[in-house]
């Protein structure tokens, strides 16, 4: 395994982020929370779910963004292609779909005048419609969101005119991640938590690997301990423009539990198509809210995606998607639902932080974030915060 | 239950389809009766994946079906009886609170 020991080398390698105390004001001010409705959630492209949730004609699943304060409809139409609407209906703007998944039959009827709408988008039915003036049924249509797909991620802009494409705001993410093979595996687990804590405190502490030994010492014991009181420091750091990556490597000197070592026996489904990983476990940080991991396994790797979806400003949901390659048999699946136990058993000890995080920064008591070079990602985005915001000396927008 | 399995059906408790129910019956269950469930087929785990990979896993004959659930279980009391000593994660959020979706 190669170990790292020099001291502080991301912040010789990213000078420009500095080294000082990170203020921590942004994550309980209701005042900046109600701006980053507008200045983040209005301004970026959201990743809002996957392609192979939809995979049929009419499949579709409604996403709520309370941030944006809207709700949105994602539907594969009977030509295949994949949409993104305002789940608002043209009559009186009545909330047109309520089931959070599903497949289109043939229309959507509004529940309030049943103004019915095909899997396009398309008004096709208006009851008693001869007693409507000038009423244009072609023109009144589900609103369309800006939707685009990259390596089957369907993210969605507010903006109906966003300035930059998808692919040029993923920008090194995309070049990094590109032809990654993700539709080969298959969505096996989706969680949701809903936390009573600031989205980027949620995000903050799962950015980074510090806390593991610690936070994960009963879920993981020796795990992320090395030999004479080495600390498993990151094996690799990228700051895109918006966006990171940051990388470790695995700890060899670990020994599994019993259940471990037979698992991994069976740990052998293989879409024959390698993650382009670049260390054992990537944490690809995608501005502002998604969030692609990376696990490195023994045949195959495998994926997770986090969004953190803001309710309040000390309130979010937290979406946990995770992605396996296709089991083939009972031995590799059990193995997979091993692993994904063990993780999700690691995921509830965050939870803890994210809220216990959330009450002492509400407390005031101390006023910024002491951040040690291992943890220069969150230095990062909380800059790249500050420039979307405004309040970077008079940088970004 | 298969013959050579025949020793699981005072378990048969256990054979659940879904996470949450195999998280519930964990959360309920004493430490005694989740040790007693994981020695008896933690031996046998080998023995039945191999009887199970002899089907395609969407095609499982109804007792293989139950045999897989019980596995399932027994990935669900892994951590509790190697780890924890105890049915809960010791500092984690309820378990209700972090949800499946399924």
């Amino acid at each position: 395994m190669e170990m790292v020991t020099e001291n502080k080398r991301w912040a010789k390698e990213y000078p420009e982020l500095g080294t000082g105390p990170v203020p921590a004001e942004s994550c309980i001010s209701p005042e900046y929370f109600e701006l980053e409705r507008e200045r983040i959630f209005r301004r970026t492209w959201l990743n809002v779910g996957r392609v192979d949730a939809i995979p049929n004609p009419g499949d579709y699943f409604v996403r709520e963004l309370a941030v944006c304060k809207t709700s949105i409809l994602v539907i594969r139409g009977t030509d295949g292609i994949v949409r993104g609407f305002h789940n608002v209906c043209s009559h009186r703007s009545n909330k047109l779909v309520w089931e959070e998944t599903g497949t289109c039959q043939g229309a959507f009827a509004c529940h309030f005048h049943s103004w019915a709408y095909n899997a396009q988008g398309q008004l096709i039915g208006v009851p008693d419609e001869d007693n409507f003036h000038d009423l244009k049924k072609s023109e009144l249509g589900l609103t369309p969101v800006t939707t685009d797909i990259w390596e089957g991620f369907i993210f969605v802009h507010l903006d109906s005119d966003p300035q930059e494409g998808l692919v040029e705001y993923l920008g090194g993410v995309a070049d990094q991640l590109g032809g990654g093979a993700f539709h080969k595996r298959t969505l096996t687990h989706t969680y949701k938590v809903e936390e009573n804590a600031n989205w980027k405190v949620a995000l903050d502490a799962q950015n980074e690997s510090y806390h593991l030994p610690f936070q994960h010492r009963y879920s993981f014991p020796g795990m992320f301990v090395l030999k004479d009181n080495r600390y498993l420091r990151l094996s690799g750091v990228k700051l895109y423009n918006h966006h990171a990556v940051w990388s470790t490597t695995y700890n060899s000197e670990s020994t599994p539990t019993p259940s471990g070592a037979l698992m991994n026996k069976f740990n052998t489904a293989t879409t024959n198509s390698r993650l382009p990983m670049l260390g054992d476990f990537d944490f690809f940080v995608i501005f502002p809210n998604f969030v692609i991991l990376q696990f490195r396994g023994i045949e195959d790797d495998h994926y997770m995606t986090y969004n953190f979806w803001p309710l309040a400003v000390d309130r979010c949901i937290w979406e946990i998607n995770v992605h396996f390659p296709p089991a083939q048999n009972a031995g590799q699946k059990l193995s997979q639902e091993y692993l994904n136990h063990r993780i999700c058993d690691v995921l509830q000890e965050d939870a803890v932080a994210h809220e216990t995080l959330q009450i002492g920064l509400t407390s005031r008591a101390k006023t910024h974030l002491m951040l040690q070079d291992d943890e220069i990602q969150i230095r990062q985005f909380h800059k790249v915060m500050e420039d979307y915001m405004g309040f970077f000396n008079g940088r970004g927008q | 239950m298969p013959e050579q399995f025949q020793n699981l059906e005072p378990f048969m408790g256990w054979a659940l389809a879904k996470e949450g129910e195999r998280r519930a019956q964990r959360l309920s269950s004493t430490m005694d009766e989740i040790q007693v469930f994981y020695d008896a087929i933690f031996p046998q785990m080998e023995a039945a994946i191999a009887y199970l990979d002899q089907f395609p896993l969407d095609q499982l004959p109804e007792e293989a079906q139950q045999l897989y659930y019980l596995t399932l279980s027994l990935v669900e009391v892994t951590s509790a009886v190697e780890l924890y000593h105890q049915p809960h994660i010791i500092e984690a959020i309820e378990p209700a609170r972090f949800r499946r979706v399924e």
